[in-house]
């Protein structure tokens, strides 16, 4: 092997070890000493060193299990509810709009990520309140006599300022990976005889899952850890895990907010494995990175 | 130079000297304690929107303030793990958590003597005495932390037009004429303290203190807040300022338990919303200055108890209790009509909010528990009402 090799060889594995080092240092220790602190002993405000199971059966046991209970439930359904709503925008943009659109209708998604995220949350408080003003609108038209409770601190203003919050980010992938689709494909399977549904199903459908996989993860991710939304729009001590781990922090239970945080990255790992088992990330990445 | 040039300058420099002297005996370290900046930490109460002047010319000191939460987590990170200990010269927040601040080494013990304000105040006379519950909020194991810096009396909200007239009782946050119309604070040492204020008022549970429950005492006490729940009498649990401002000014609860402030805000705003008086008695506390333990040089150190020092002052009291709407210092109001620092309305306002404040406190309650013995019960039973 030349010197010119070796130096080269010698080079790439400094710039490829440089970042995967700070990534390490960034992700991995932080979650190995959660891991390791989930185990150790609340001691007044402090914690003792030590390998105890206290917080994780404190977790099972009490009140915080169907906080995760209903954290699944909640980040799955509007996911889902999500997936459909970015689907959809994605199509759209990808198959209806002319090229020359494309680009505005993109940068419009995401010009609510201008405002601040509480902010946004708390116009939704606003609009959807008793005296806001869809409650007004609907009852200026007739629809309703009396303000409708539910519009705010309810399950549905929770799932509203998820899609609100999340389902922009999703719209980006799945877009990619239409827009990735060749058209020769398309047009193959309606000369073939398929119906514009039966080709949506056999065609677009499939090879645009990659996309949809990790608009999944954006959603769920984001869902699955939300505070604000929670808090602000759920109403009476609506909470999902972001919530409770916030509130174990505030009587200082670092192994209770670790050992929640461990079972969430656990459930996290484990959702990730099975995905990867279903759909080929690097069919996704690939396209991104045009291979 | 003459011998009679010479004489006047030893005699000058002499007179000089032992004036210098003097001064240095009356107020032994106040003399070499200029030119220092002190760090002060603060909730966003205590600060007198950035005029330090009246503290600044008295000593050439100068103050720099900074933001801290003040809940008891963030308080404890910043000290502990955020290099607090070595950046705050004080910090002021709501009192009562000497605790674990004294256990971990965290303030020290205030040398009272040091304080001229301190000496004369009759506020700390009355409501701090060592013994009392009051001094909870400002001492631990006898001696004296903290400096009150704001005094207050918590009770709960409510429109006026939409209760159909006066509320006087907490009982009125579980009326269920009001179901679906009322909203807690998310704080366990006060909403649930007021509804443990209630249930023992109106015989429901036995309670020995309302403000330091037994496990089984505050079990009790969510038990029944989940039942309300349950029954849907309660449309939010709020968890800031803006958000509680909000539901009284957009007219979302009628009846609320919140800090008074928010109602001053709603009343800003257009609303006709009144703070209650509870027969039950309100749900006191106080917010207080302390010097946070760190190595410190003697002129900064004495600079940080000439800012105390002047944290009790009436012009400092006044100015904030314009600002912030609570009572401060004893002579604040005195000294808003006196010193010409005040319009007259102003002075007028303050001098109202020292006397409903001090009302309070004279009609009674119960001090608020900021850290009670029991606090990690207390913050299981609220996870599990606000998980039910």
């Amino acid at each position: 092997m030349s010197a010119s090799v070796k130096r080269r060889d010698l080079r790439a594995a400094v710039l490829l070890g440089v970042p995967v080092l700070l990534c390490a240092l960034a992700i991995v220790v932080p979650l190995v000493l959660t891991l390791i602190i989930s185990f150790w002993e609340r001691q007044m405000i402090g914690m003792r060193p030590g390998f105890s199971m206290a917080s994780y059966a404190l977790f099972f046991e009490g009140a915080r299990f169907s906080v995760l209970q209903r954290s699944f439930w909640v980040a799955i359904s509007s996911t889902l509810l999500m997936l459909v709503c970015a689907y959809l925008v994605a199509y759209l943009i990808t198959f209806r709009l002319p090229p020359s659109r494309t680009r505005i209708f993109l940068f419009l998604l995401s010009v609510p990520f201008l405002v601040n995220y509480v902010i946004r949350t708390f116009s939704w408080a606003y609009l959807l309140g008793r005296t806001g003003p869809v409650n007004q609108f609907l009852q200026r038209t007739g629809l309703t006599s009396q303000p409708i409770d539910w519009l705010l601190f309810s399950d549905f203003a929770v799932y509203l300022g998820l899609v609100a919050a999340y389902m922009p980010f999703m719209v980006y992938p799945i877009w990619l990976s239409l827009s990735a689709i060749d058209r020769r494909l398309i047009e193959a399977s309606w000369m073939l005889g398929q119906p514009p549904l039966g080709t949506f199903l056999r065609v677009v459908l499939p090879l645009s899952l990659p996309g949809v996989f990790a608009a999944a993860i954006f959603g769920f991710v984001g869902a699955f850890g939300e505070v604000a939304v929670s808090q602000i729009l759920g109403g009476v001590g609506y909470q999902l895990m972001g919530n409770a781990i916030t509130s174990s922090l505030d009587v200082l239970n670092y192994p209770m907010a670790a050992a929640m945080s461990t079972v969430v990255v656990g459930c996290m790992l484990l959702l990730l494995l099975l995905w990867l088992r279903f759909f080929d990330l690097r069919l996704f990445l690939g396209k991104m990175l045009g291979r | 130079m003459s011998n009679e040039l010479k004489q006047f300058n030893r005699r000058t420099l002499l007179a000089g000297a032992a004036v210098g002297a003097g001064a240095l005996a009356l107020r032994p370290s106040a003399a070499f304690a200029t030119g220092q900046t002190v760090t002060l930490a603060d909730i966003g109460v205590g600060d007198p929107n950035g005029d330090w002047s009246g503290y600044e010319k008295a000593t050439g000191n100068k103050v720099n303030l900074v933001s801290i939460g003040n809940g008891p987590s963030a308080v404890l990170n910043q000290l502990i793990a955020g290099g607090g200990r070595q950046t705050y010269d004080i910090i002021n927040i709501v009192g009562g958590m000497q605790k674990p601040l004294v256990d971990n080494k965290l303030i020290l013990p205030l040398d009272t003597s040091r304080l001229k304000n301190w000496q004369n105040n009759e506020y700390i006379a009355s409501y701090f005495k060592p013994g009392s519950k009051g001094f909870d909020f400002i001492g631990y194991d006898g001696k004296v932390y903290g400096v009150p810096t704001i005094l207050q009396g918590d009770s709960f909200a409510y429109l006026p037009e939409k209760t159909g007239g006066e509320l006087n009782s907490y009982g009125a946050l579980f009326d269920p004429k009001f179901r679906g119309y009322v909203a807690l604070e998310d704080n366990y040492t006060t909403a649930g303290q007021k509804t443990a204020l209630y249930l023992k008022a109106a015989g429901l549970v036995d309670i020995k203190d309302p403000s330091n429950m037994t496990k089984e005492e505050i079990k009790k006490v969510v038990d029944f807040l989940i039942q309300k729940k349950k029954e849907g009498q309660f449309r939010v649990v709020w968890s800031s300022f803006e958000q509680a401002v909000n539901l009284l000014v957009n007219q979302e609860v009628y009846v609320m338990d919140c800090w008074e402030p928010m109602v001053f805000a709603a009343k800003a705003k257009g609303v006709n919303a009144v703070y209650a008086s509870p027969k039950e008695g309100y749900l006191l506390w106080a917010m207080a200055a302390y010097l946070v333990a760190g190595n410190r040089s003697p002129e900064k150190l004495e600079a940080s108890y000439q800012l105390l020092d002047f944290m009790l002052s009436p012009e400092y009291g006044a100015v904030i209790t314009n600002l912030r709407g609570y009572m401060t210092n004893p002579a604040a109001p005195e000294f808003a009509s006196k010193s010409g620092k005040f319009d007259p309305a102003t002075a007028k306002k303050i001098a109202d909010i020292d006397a409903s404040v001090k009302t309070k406190f004279q009609s009674g309650g119960t001090w608020q528990a900021r850290w009670p013995s029991n606090i990690e019960a207390y913050e299981e039973e609220w996870q599990r009402f606000k998980a039910a």
